[in-house]
């Protein structure tokens, strides 16, 4: 863990998931770790722009990567697995080919905007703390031990697949998740679909594919005996808590899963309260979970 | 060098199944393929698996292995037995299984076939051959690997929820025909990609990259059929919409218009207003009147209307590209 970051909540931590960036916010601080906005940044593009227009993807994200690097910071900390992979894609990109970063930057520089010279890397909160010296401090802000609390990791794709660009950990054994649910106290729970996709790409263009996908991990975590399951993406988040009762519905399964972000769950396990970490803003409700952790301690 | 494995066998006549255990001895080079021809030549002779070339080439001793579709011709033992792993050897997913590690690939091919897998000429033969510029062949070399072994599909997570999704194999094999400067059926194509179960089903999971033993990366495939039919200005399906969406957003405020992002891609979806007062009761959906607006946002906007008129220029000149080299016949 570093002291500072360049921080990227991305668009839907900073609207409609705007727990995810508040309690982001608070366990940077309970771990000493300064964020620094980065003025001006915009939308990474998602898979949709990525897909659609490949090019004006590589310059959103090239010119987010160009205002991190004019901050001075060296790591670009990101809380979505979707910013996580289209910045990572071009940033490894722009790195490995001089003469495109070269035509790149002159079109930054013809709009004006800050042009990219390859000194930033692209890291996950996830990868911050499931290891080395943000795993210590982790352990040693988690003072509230979730003790009982089974939880069920749900990595999401884009962190782990094509693990060429991400690269972090096995993509099909990973443990980061694993980690941290056991430096904060609670249990981890397996389930063979913890890996796969919870369908959001699509849940608006082809719903009944996207429930298909998202029943799996809900019905299996559920039948795994978890209390809540923990995700570190925002969109996965969203289609995991907001489409839970279409997926319910669907498979014909009272699910009644509270999802946490990452941060949540962390925050949870220093102290933050339950308003500190807006659990108020989920459409699952969490107390059955969250009652839990705020009884274990009191 | 000692190896064990267990074997998920199946027998059609019974339609019982059962995991079963080897251990064999094979040299420490052997391959997966090694090992299972090591089992059925001297173990047990019924076990049954596809194999031809050994050398990844071929593409027909696709299988899992702990769950993860792999060549069985390219996957070496050794680091798993040094491990003490006993791996799982099933049959690829999404296939209907016939005996043990076979699969039925008919429904693959009938996806391939559905694709129109061949060049598509007009009625007029070229004089002489086509030269084809190397830059032309870098466009569709990817895809032009593919093996068909099928390790993508089986891991496909639409496909699962929707087996009748064309899938990574079938359209990767269409952007290497879109993508190839001699076919004349581009826009056929492409129409034909634009619909139910075609590009926009995919669910961008990226097991197939992961998996493909070959390189052909099938989901970026997938994304270049997208990015020619979003560049044709074709919006019918509800997936070309939805990446409109972002497109335009990022133009208006630097960030996804959110409210917008239902009403545009689904309409009919907008009316879901239990669903809707279920987000806004969590505080989910952000004041349309006010939205969000992301500081410097004339660099944007600028960039948004610069890439705009390099993307048509660099159309231009591939469409200019594709009609050398053909000449009228004589007389």
């Amino acid at each position: 863990m570093k002291s500072s970051y360049a921080y990227y909540p991305g668009c839907l931590a900073s609207l409609s998931q705007k727990e995810l960036d508040t309690s982001t916010r608070a366990i940077a601080e309970k771990m000493g770790a300064e964020l620094v906005e980065i003025p001006g940044f915009t939308c990474c593009g998602a898979g949709d722009v990525h897909e659609a227009r490949p090019e004006y993807y590589l310059h959103l994200n090239a010119r987010i990567l160009g205002q991190a690097e004019q901050l001075g910071q060296e790591t670009l900390l990101t809380i979505c697995n979707v910013c996580t992979l289209n910045l990572r894609q071009a940033d490894l990109k722009l790195k490995a080919d001089a003469d495109l970063r070269e035509r790149v930057n002159k079109n930054l520089r013809d709009v004006g905007a800050a042009s990219y010279e390859g000194g930033v890397e692209v890291r996950h909160l996830l990868w911050e703390i499931a290891e080395g010296e943000g795993y210590e401090k982790l352990k040693q802000i988690a003072q509230k031990p979730l003790t009982g609390v089974k939880i069920a990791p749900f990595y999401g794709c884009q962190i782990l697949r094509p693990s060429k660009m991400l690269g972090f950990e096995d993509p099909d054994r990973p443990q980061s998740l694993e980690r941290i649910i056991e430096a904060c106290g609670a249990e981890p729970v397996d389930y063979p679909s913890k890996i796969k996709c919870c369908g959001f790409p699509i849940v608006l263009a082809r719903e009944e594919v996207a429930l298909g996908e998202l029943i799996q991990p809900l019905a299996e975590a559920k039948q795994a005996g978890a209390d809540a399951m923990v995700t570190p993406c925002p969109l996965c988040h969203l289609s995991l808590d907001a489409w839970q009762g279409k997926a319910s519905r669907e498979a014909d399964m009272e699910f009644d899963l509270p999802i946490f972000h990452l941060a949540q769950l962390v925050g949870a396990a220093a102290g933050l309260t339950y308003d500190d970490l807006l659990f108020k803003r989920h459409v699952t409700k969490t107390y059955p979970a969250t009652d839990k952790i705020y009884a274990a301690g009191d | 060098m000692e190896f064990t494995l267990k074997i998920e066998r199946y027998d059609p006549d019974t339609d019982q199944g059962r995991l079963q255990e080897f251990t064999v001895d094979a040299p420490e080079t052997a391959t997966l393929l090694d090992v299972l021809d090591v089992v059925k030549d001297t173990v047990d002779g019924s076990v049954t698996y596809r194999k031809s070339c050994r050398m990844a080439v071929c593409g027909s001793c696709g299988m899992r292995m702990d769950g993860a579709a792999v060549l069985a011709c390219k996957t070496p033992m050794a680091p798993l037995a040094e491990e003490g792993r006993v791996p799982v050897i099933s049959p690829m997913g999404n296939l209907p299984v016939i005996k043990d590690l076979v699969v039925d690939m008919d429904p693959f091919w009938a996806k391939f076939k559905a694709v129109k897998p061949w060049l598509e000429e007009d009625d007029r033969p070229p004089v002489k051959e086509w030269r084809v510029q190397q830059e032309e062949l870098d466009r569709i070399m990817k895809e032009a690997l593919c093996i068909q072994c099928g390790c993508c599909v089986s891991e496909c997570n639409s496909m699962e929820a929707d087996p009748d999704f064309l899938g990574p194999a079938a359209l990767a094999k269409a952007q290497r025909f879109v993508g190839d400067a001699r076919d004349r059926d581009r826009s056929e194509r492409l129409r034909a990609l634009n619909g139910p179960h075609g590009v926009w089903d995919c669910t961008r999971c990226y097991f197939c990259n992961q998996r493909c033993p070959k390189g052909v990366d099938p989901r970026d495939a997938i994304a270049k059929l997208g990015a020619e039919i979003y560049s044709e200005g074709m919006l019918s399906d509800k997936g070309a919409r939805h990446a409109q969406v972002f497109d335009m957003s990022t133009r208006a405020t630097g960030y996804l218009l959110e409210t917008a992002l239902v009403p545009y891609t689904d309409p009919l979806k907008a009316m879901d207003v239990k669903f809707a007062l279920n987000l806004a009761r969590a505080g989910k959906v952000p004041n349309p009147l006010k939205p969000h607006r992301a500081k410097k946002l004339d660099e944007v906007r600028k960039l948004h209307k610069l890439l705009k008129t390099q993307e048509a220029a660099a159309r231009d000149e591939r469409r200019a590209g594709v009609s050398v080299d053909r000449e009228e016949p004589a007389e």
